[in-house]
């Protein structure tokens, strides 16, 4: 009886750990499944190259290099203390310090542990040669970003870094990871999504160490797409060497389609710096520098234009019908307005002058009559129209939209009335207004292209797709009077005594305009911006020097030379 | 000799099947790894089972009533091997449980359990005995807990424990008086907080684990989490032989002794788990048949005894592998790895041979 009992109380005991079985196999088998299964798989990215960056005769400017990396294996280090000297003696580094890399927690346990990042070939040479007497040591490579042409076109190709924890949670939709490089200025910034390629990966079966058993799946990246550029390397060569280390800028385009051949800017930075493995103090270096080097002034930064903006008012003037090409005032050297004496920069004035005198001349006196027979609105709406106050939609990242002002701006923003005084600072290019280079160079390939608006751009293609294909657009402007003002700015360069005439190159006909703007400390910004030949333009330019004199010999001189390029590379 | 006709197949056709199972099992979780400590480990194993079968065979063929004058010599011999273990062990894993004999290492302990079936079954039969006074039933608890103590400090928590289910179930199967049983119960319990001082700090460990494994998941909660997710992974059909990847990818610890039920869970899912449980229930049905068909007091205690401990070890083992129980040593009879077990349990099974063929 008590033996039956005995029989039965173990029955229902077996049958409760039954129920506990099923439970957990069948019940909560799903759960257990998923955590059985990330206790064994682990996935490994590996990075792709990033596209290169390609000239307009395919000669890449960024490219990708081998990194050459020390690596470890664990299980086949013998003696590590010994190897580890033997490899800090090779590579020039002390002992303590790749101990320490050696030691250093590993993100992956099956992934190598890197002691030494992007080794010299040298070096590389002489770690192979003595491998023998360290086991255990291997060398990896690793595609590394290579900016060919270092600071020469450090404003165009910008630079990459590791992505920040913003951007990442911005991006990790679109695939971004963590520790993923990403492109932080220039083409690299705006055509990152192009540039980056498709990261591949591994599917890797782990032990209960993390160790690797075996490899489950793989998918190989995918190498990230090329551009090529519009942008001549050789152009841009000159163009850098021209600006010869003083801050500004230089672009230089076809006017008939907006394709940027070159630009420039200065300070420039290396790029190549944020690509070098732990380089903290040359990072630190750049982005500290108080001349701003990662500032594009091409594109990224709006200055008063001075006398460049000359050629924009008179042809709102001419075109709204408010003087015509005949008209003519007479500079003495000052206008009064008001009582208050405004002045020609000729001390003895420019005499009587017509349209295309006051441009060749860039007399002030003829502009202010201009200018008040014009009035601020009509100015403002002709600056709408050769795209001022807004960016010119340049392919390139950061565009600065610039200050166009008006009536109603300073009504708006400074809760005042338009004063008559400012319609004259306006005229000459002074006052609120404020441009970037490459919104004067879009005016002036306008002018030079008979009113033909096509936006500025640098990538050419993406792979084998087209996508610079120039768009073109009228500005709203008599072509007549567009000749008129093409004629001025021809006098400018080749007129006797024309305000441009340093800019002059024998054999090429050149039209311009030269501006030296004011700024609030005694420097003037010094400008150039011009086009030749002078009929038929193939190349627009402007030239703009940050606090660097004047626009007639300083900015005048460093287009010539650019022309003289230009026309040595067979543009002119 | 037994007259084949009075030999029980059923029962060594079931215990066949089970280690079969096991060796299955075993071979699977020492597989990927052919390091030392698993070198080979099938083999020995099989080469223990025949032994064991050897042992069943000769003590089959004893008549169990000899076995009763031996009882008490047998107890003594094991309370001896027990202090030698101490004095003079071998210690694994941070305890102290083998005595190295040549090459084979024993461990008393598994010997004591079979040593204190055989006395009680000798003492609780024996006429003189009254077990409605509450003398007798403190005398043989006093019996069972020299060497529960012995065993305790080793340590070995697990076989020290399997004696107490023994000790009760013997004695009321003999008839002892409930009531008593039950307030040696109450007060088992009521005082097991000293208990709680005596143990080491890693079976303190691994019982405050076993309330919540989460506390130390890589350390004391490791095994049991690792285990959960075996055998929950595992399913209702499992995932095949020698492809479960917690075991194979050597994310289970201790696989081819203790917790070698989370292989077979993972590999052969529910339905594996179910037919093994079937199985040992089946055993033990077959047992406490042979225990009702005898007339004779010794022999029925004999049986009783033998089906409490494996029994005990069946429950607290797979329940242990699901969370269920907290983590203490104890083989899986018949399929953990290890000699002294499978012997003892062999042992075990050839007296109740004895008593089935002598019924």
């Amino acid at each position: 009886m008590r033996i039956k009992r005995l029989l039965l109380s173990i029955t229902i005991l077996f049958f409760l750990v039954a129920g506990g079985l099923f439970f957990t196999q069948v019940l909560k088998s799903a759960y257990y499944k998923e955590l059985s299964e990330t206790n064994r798989i682990r996935l490994l990215p590996i990075p792709s190259p990033r596209g290169r960056i390609l000239d307009r005769n395919g000669i890449p400017i960024v490219d990708n290099r081998l990194s050459y990396d020390v690596c470890l294996i664990d299980e086949g280090l013998k003696n590590r203390e010994e190897t580890l000297k033997k490899l800090a003696e090779i590579l020039k580094r002390s002992p303590e310090e790749l101990l320490e890399a050696a030691t250093r927690r590993s993100s992956a346990p099956f992934m190598l542990k890197v002691i030494c990042r992007d080794i010299g070939k040298e070096a590389v040479l002489k770690v192979e040669e003595s491998r023998l007497h360290m086991p255990g040591i291997i060398i990896q490579t690793r595609p590394l970003r290579h900016y060919v042409y270092g600071d020469i076109t450090s404003q165009v190709s910008g630079y990459v870094g590791e992505i920040d924890k913003l951007s990442l949670s911005r991006l990790k939709p679109y695939g971004y990871r963590i520790q993923e490089r990403i492109g932080r200025a220039g083409l690299e910034k705006g055509y990152d999504n192009y540039l980056r390629g498709d990261w591949g990966g591994m599917q890797l079966e782990v032990d209960h160490m993390g160790r690797q058993k075996q490899v489950l799946g793989e998918r190989l990246p995918q190498s990230g797409r090329d551009l090529k550029l519009t942008l001549d390397i050789e152009l841009q060569k000159i163009a850098h060497e021209a600006l010869d280390g003083r801050p500004g800028a230089v672009i230089v385009m076809d006017p008939r389609d907006g394709q940027i051949l070159a630009l420039a800017g200065e300070p420039a930075f290396d790029p190549n710096v944020f690509v070098v493995p732990d380089n903290t103090k040359g990072v630190r270096e750049i982005l500290k520098d108080k001349s701003s080097p990662l500032l594009n002034r091409a594109i990224g930064c709006a200055y008063p234009p001075g006398s460049v903006f000359k050629i924009a008012i008179a042809l709102s003037a001419l075109d709204s019908k408010k003087i015509s090409a005949e008209t003519s005032f007479e500079c003495s050297g000052s206008y009064l307005l008001g009582g208050r004496r405004f002045h020609c920069w000729r001390e003895g004035g420019h005499g009587a002058q017509r349209v295309v005198d006051g441009i060749k001349n860039s007399c002030n006196v003829f502009f202010y009559n201009v200018g008040k027979e014009t009035g601020v609105d009509i100015i403002s709406e002709y600056g709408q129209r050769f795209g001022f106050g807004k960016p010119t939609g340049v392919d390139l990242p950061d565009e600065a939209a610039g200050l166009l002002p008006s009536r109603f701006w300073k009504r708006i923003v400074k809760h005042q009335a338009w004063y008559q005084g400012e319609t004259l600072n306006f005229a000459i290019g002074q006052g609120f207004l404020l441009v970037t280079p490459i919104q004067v160079l879009s005016m002036v390939a306008t002018v030079a292209n008979g009113g033909e608006v096509s936006r500025p751009f640098v990538v050419d293609r993406i792979d084998d797709i087209t996508v610079g294909s120039p768009n073109h657009k009228r500005i709203e402007i008599s072509k007549r009077h567009i000749d008129v003002v093409k004629e001025g700015m021809r006098q400018v360069v080749e007129g006797d005594g024309g305000t441009g005439k340093y800019a002059r190159v024998k054999g090429l006909s050149i039209a311009g305009k030269t501006g030296t703007a004011q700024t609030h400390t005694q420097k003037t910004h010094a400008w150039f911006a011009g086009f030749s030949p002078a009929d038929k333009p193939k190349i627009a330019l402007v030239v703009f020097l940050e606090y660097g004199g004047k626009g007639g010999s300083h900015a005048a001189k460093t287009a010539k030379i650019i022309f003289e390029g230009a026309h040595n590379l067979g543009y002119l | 000799m037994i007259r084949l006709g009075r030999f029980d197949y059923t029962l060594v056709l079931i215990i066949l099947a089970i280690f079969i199972i096991g060796i299955g099992a075993l071979y699977s979780a020492t597989y990927q790894n052919s390091t030392q400590l698993f070198d080979g480990a099938t083999g020995r194993q099989i080469v223990w089972m025949g032994l064991g079968f050897a042992a069943f065979f000769l003590i089959a063929n004893v008549p169990y009533h000899r076995l009763l004058s031996g009882a008490w010599l047998f107890y003594f011999i094991c309370l001896i091997f027990l202090g030698l273990v101490l004095v003079m062990g071998h210690t694994r894993g941070g305890a102290t449980r083998w005595i190295q004999i040549g090459s084979f290492s024993l461990q008393p302990s598994e010997f004591t359990k079979i040593g204190l079936i055989l006395l009680l079954s000798s003492y609780l039969s024996n006429n003189r005995v009254e077990l409605r006074r509450i003398r007798p039933i403190m005398g043989v608890f006093l019996l069972m807990l020299i060497p529960f103590a012995l065993i305790l400090i080793e340590p070995d928590l697990g076989t020290a424990v399997v004696l107490i289910p023994i000790a009760f179930a013997m004695l009321y199967a003999a008839g002892a008086n409930a009531r008593y049983l039950l307030y040696i119960f109450i007060a088992g319990v009521a005082t097991s907080p000293i208990f709680w001082s005596l143990l080491k700090d890693y079976q303190k460990q691994r019982l405050m684990v076993f309330i919540n494994p989460n506390i130390d998941p890589l350390g004391a909660g490791y095994t049991i989490i690792q285990s959960k997710i075996a055998i929950g992974s595992g399913g209702l059909l499992g995932k095949g032989w020698l492809s479960g990847t917690q075991n194979q990818l050597n994310f289970l610890p201790e696989r081819h002794t203790d917790f070698i039920f989370s292989v077979i869970g993972e590999e052969w899912g529910f339905l594996g788990g179910a037919i093994l449980l079937f199985l040992y229930l089946l055993l033990i049905w077959r047992i406490l048949r042979i225990a009702t068909g005898t007339q004779d007091l010794y022999g029925q205690l004999l049986c009783v005894g033998v089906a409490t401990m494996i029994s005990f070890q069946i429950i607290v083992n797979i329940a242990m592998t699901i969370g269920l129980m907290p983590v203490v040593g104890m083989p899986l009879p018949l399929i953990s790895y290890g000699g002294s077990s499978l012997l003892n349990t062999m042992i075990g099974m050839g007296i109740l041979m004895s008593v089935s063929a002598r019924r």
